[in-house]
């Protein structure tokens, strides 16, 4: 730990207001040399909002969310840090990590649900609809009789825009967007009050992704559930979550609201992966990817994990962890991003001490020095 | 000049029961050398299957594909002198490379076959290597599959696809396996590539805003029809089929502030409930505008299947909307 890392702890709102609390999380993936896929994450999911998990592929986004509903099987393990869930009924916190076989089982589902990537694979190819709805509420709700299964399984299809009738389908009767309107569906079955979202429309065409997130929209304003929503599609993740987590190496380097992390990224990586896709709509410029690849998590990582990519590295990247600071910016965009810890990087060019001269227009959020940048980027 | 020509291009497949499905429908484009010609769709649009055409991988049931002028070969020496000049770039360069070959041996092949003497191969893989940046070459050359990341991957594959020197080339989803950060190096390498070797580009995509960016025009199909097609900037700002309207409003707006994305999802979400055929996609209109089922703006005059109508010069549309009779055009469509 460097007095770098210390500067800001987790971020923190309002009591009643979070529903799911981890800190300090680091999972590992046993080996000879232990891949450490997510490396001391803390972050809180609050009530009815929707978080976005945007990273590479390999950055530890999917083992975090695997972590959070405690899914993570051998070789993985979590190897250190906690993760509380507050429930509705304001009872006391469930420390998930705690929970014995039973209650784990009886907690996920009901409390904690996911969306896997695949819903291909998700569903059960032999089984019908009915009976996959079936199960669920025999295993979770046994006291209910079959006629309050089917009516609420009918429920559920009819919720996602698919027809009742089709609880009578298969699997492969169902084109790819309707199973993984089922996925949803079957995620939605027991009320829970956080979903896990795994990539959940990566496999589908766009109109038929839009459609789907609309519906996730609507039912979470509808029903009132938090949503961990993971892809690498920040274009994506820009449209629908309210804050966003950016991981890299295991780590969140930048978490802040959507909407301020999408115009003014403040870490280099995120102002990096902001420029990796073109925008539909936006004049021709030109774009350039992130050159070079991730680290390999087996290793230590002295200091900064995104330095050797990064453009803006200087001296201290490399000996010294960067640790989570509220970006360096003006009083104006501070208000805009709330209560301090809303909005955090973790980069050592917003670092006064390190960096005096205050950090590179690119990913300034804003200060003097960059204004006429900002103003350029935003003429685009 | 336009490289390689297909006209009318048509392939069936046989359905249970006897029946054919027409997967690519009468379908004509040009590529040109130095141009990347976009093909843009949903999936089970037809489009990796004009590919597939193209390669002589799936036998078309009509239309002719001129290679120069000349007639594609259809097998033996000729076959094989097409297949030379027309390459094919895959998906997932996950399964397009054999795990038990090195990368020298992928590249090594398609040269010998194409009839590159032995003397000096080496240096020809490397020169190969080198031009989509893997290097060093030697080293690169003697590694498997899974030594590489899948973008490394993707060059072998490309490298592959260079090395009988084609003029042109299929690039079927090259990136849409691929990480979002390298995304964009393959997708620049593909447009140097194309600049540095004259290449004819056919970009086959589901990603509107890639194929605008990388491609001068863009083809817009769906059900196995060019329902489009036209500059990339006109066709994806002012897009005038229905349907690639529909597909263009689907691509979120980074722009735009929270509320206003809110008040565009309230809008869509009202739109569909007041229209509760919601599954009718799954319909196929047997006659007339394959998209009729799913079109807004659909009349009576779209059962009679439409032909392509000049919105602008260079860009048409296959919908009666752009009739230049004086039907009344609602409003909304330009």
């Amino acid at each position: 730990m460097t007095p770098a890392s210390a500067a800001a702890g987790p971020p923190s709102a309002g009591a009643g207001d979070v529903v799911l609390r981890a800190e300090h999380v680091s999972v590992e993936y046993a080996g000879a040399a232990p891949t450490r896929a997510v490396r001391d994450v803390s972050l809180e999911l609050r009530r009815g909002e929707v978080l976005g998990i945007a990273g590479e592929s390999g950055c530890g986004k999917s083992t975090l969310a695997y972590a959070l509903a405690r899914l993570l099987r051998p070789p993985a393990r979590l190897a250190s840090g906690t993760i509380r869930f507050y429930g509705r009924d304001q009872g006391e916190p469930v420390d998930i990590m705690a929970l014995d076989a039973a209650s784990l089982r009886r907690f996920r589902w009901s409390k904690v649900s996911m969306v896997f990537q695949s819903a291909m694979n998700a569903l059960n190819p032999v089984i019908s609809l009915r009976k996959q709805f079936a199960d669920i509420f025999a295993e979770h709700v046994p006291e209910m009789d079959s006629a309050a299964r089917e009516q609420r399984s009918r429920e559920l299809l009819e919720m996602v825009g698919i027809s009742a009738d089709r609880i009578r389908s298969y699997p492969h009767e169902l084109s790819g967007g309707m199973r993984q309107r089922v996925v949803i569906a079957m995620a939605l079955a027991l009320r829970p009050e956080i979903v896990i979202m795994d990539e959940p429309t990566t496999a589908l065409d766009v109109v038929v992704q839009q459609e789907i997130l609309d519906e996730i929209h609507q039912l979470k304003d509808e029903i009132g559930f938090s949503i961990v929503f993971i892809t690498h599609d920040l274009s994506l993740l820009l449209d629908i979550s309210d804050r966003l987590a950016v991981m890299y190496a295991g780590k969140i380097v930048e978490h802040g609201p959507s909407e301020l992390v999408a115009a003014r990224p403040a870490h280099p990586y995120t102002y990096a992966l902001l420029h990796s896709f073109p925008e539909l709509r936006a004049e021709r410029r030109e774009l350039r990817g992130v050159p070079g690849s991730p680290p390999d998590l087996r290793a230590t990582i002295p200091g900064c994990a995104f330095a050797p990519r990064c453009g803006f590295a200087f001296d201290p990247c490399t000996p010294l962890h960067p640790g989570l600071r509220p970006p360096s910016h003006t009083s104006g965009l501070a208000l805009a991003a709330g209560p301090p810890g809303n909005w955090t990087v973790a980069c050592h060019l917003h670092d006064r001490e390190l960096n005096p001269a205050g950090p590179p227009a690119e990913i300034a959020p804003c200060g003097e020095r960059s204004a006429p940048a900002i103003a350029a980027r935003e003429d685009r | 000049m336009s490289i390689l020509e297909v006209r009318d291009l048509s392939v069936e497949f046989a359905q249970r029961g006897g029946s054919r499905l027409r997967a690519v429908d009468n379908v004509s484009f040009a590529l040109r050398a130095g141009e990347t010609l976009a093909l843009v769709g949903e999936s089970g649009s037809g489009k990796s299957t004009v590919a597939r055409a193209l390669c002589h991988l799936v036998t078309p049931s009509g239309g002719e594909v001129l290679l120069r002028g000349e007639p594609a070969g259809r097998r033996g020496r000729a076959l094989r002198r097409y297949r030379s000049e027309v390459q094919l770039v895959l998906q997932d360069p996950f399964a397009s490379l054999n795990p038990s070959f090195s990368v020298e041996h992928h590249i090594h092949r398609p040269l010998r076959i194409s009839g590159h003497p032995r003397a000096g191969i080496d240096q020809r893989i490397d020169q190969l290597l080198q031009s989509v940046n893997l290097s060093p070459p030697r080293v690169m050359a003697r590694k498997y599959p899974h030594e590489l990341s899948g973008g490394q991957r993707q060059r072998v594959a490309i490298a592959r696809a260079l090395a009988p020197d084609p003029a042109v080339m299929l690039a079927d989803e090259p990136v849409s396996m691929l990480d979002v950060s390298i995304r964009l190096e393959i997708l620049n390498l593909l447009d140097t590539l194309k600049r540095d070797r004259n290449l004819a580009l056919l970009y086959i995509t589901h990603d509107l805003a890639t194929a605008r960016h990388f491609s001068a025009r863009i083809m817009v199909m769906y059900r196995g029809e060019i329902v489009e097609q036209g500059p990339a900037d006109e066709v994806i700002l002012n897009p005038a089929h229905p349907y690639t309207q529909l597909l263009e409003s689907a691509v979120p707006h980074a722009a735009a502030s929270r509320a206003q994305l809110a008040a565009q999802r309230r809008e869509r979400l009202q739109a569909r409930k007041a229209d509760p055929a919601a599954e009718r996609r799954e319909i196929a209109a047997s006659t007339g505008c394959p998209f009729r089922a799913r079109c807004p703006h659909a009349m009576e005059i779209c059962a009679t299947h439409p032909p392509d109508f000049e919105v602008r010069p260079g860009h048409t549309a296959r919908c009666w909307l752009h009739d230049r009779a004086p039907a009344a055009k609602p409003a909304g469509v330009s």
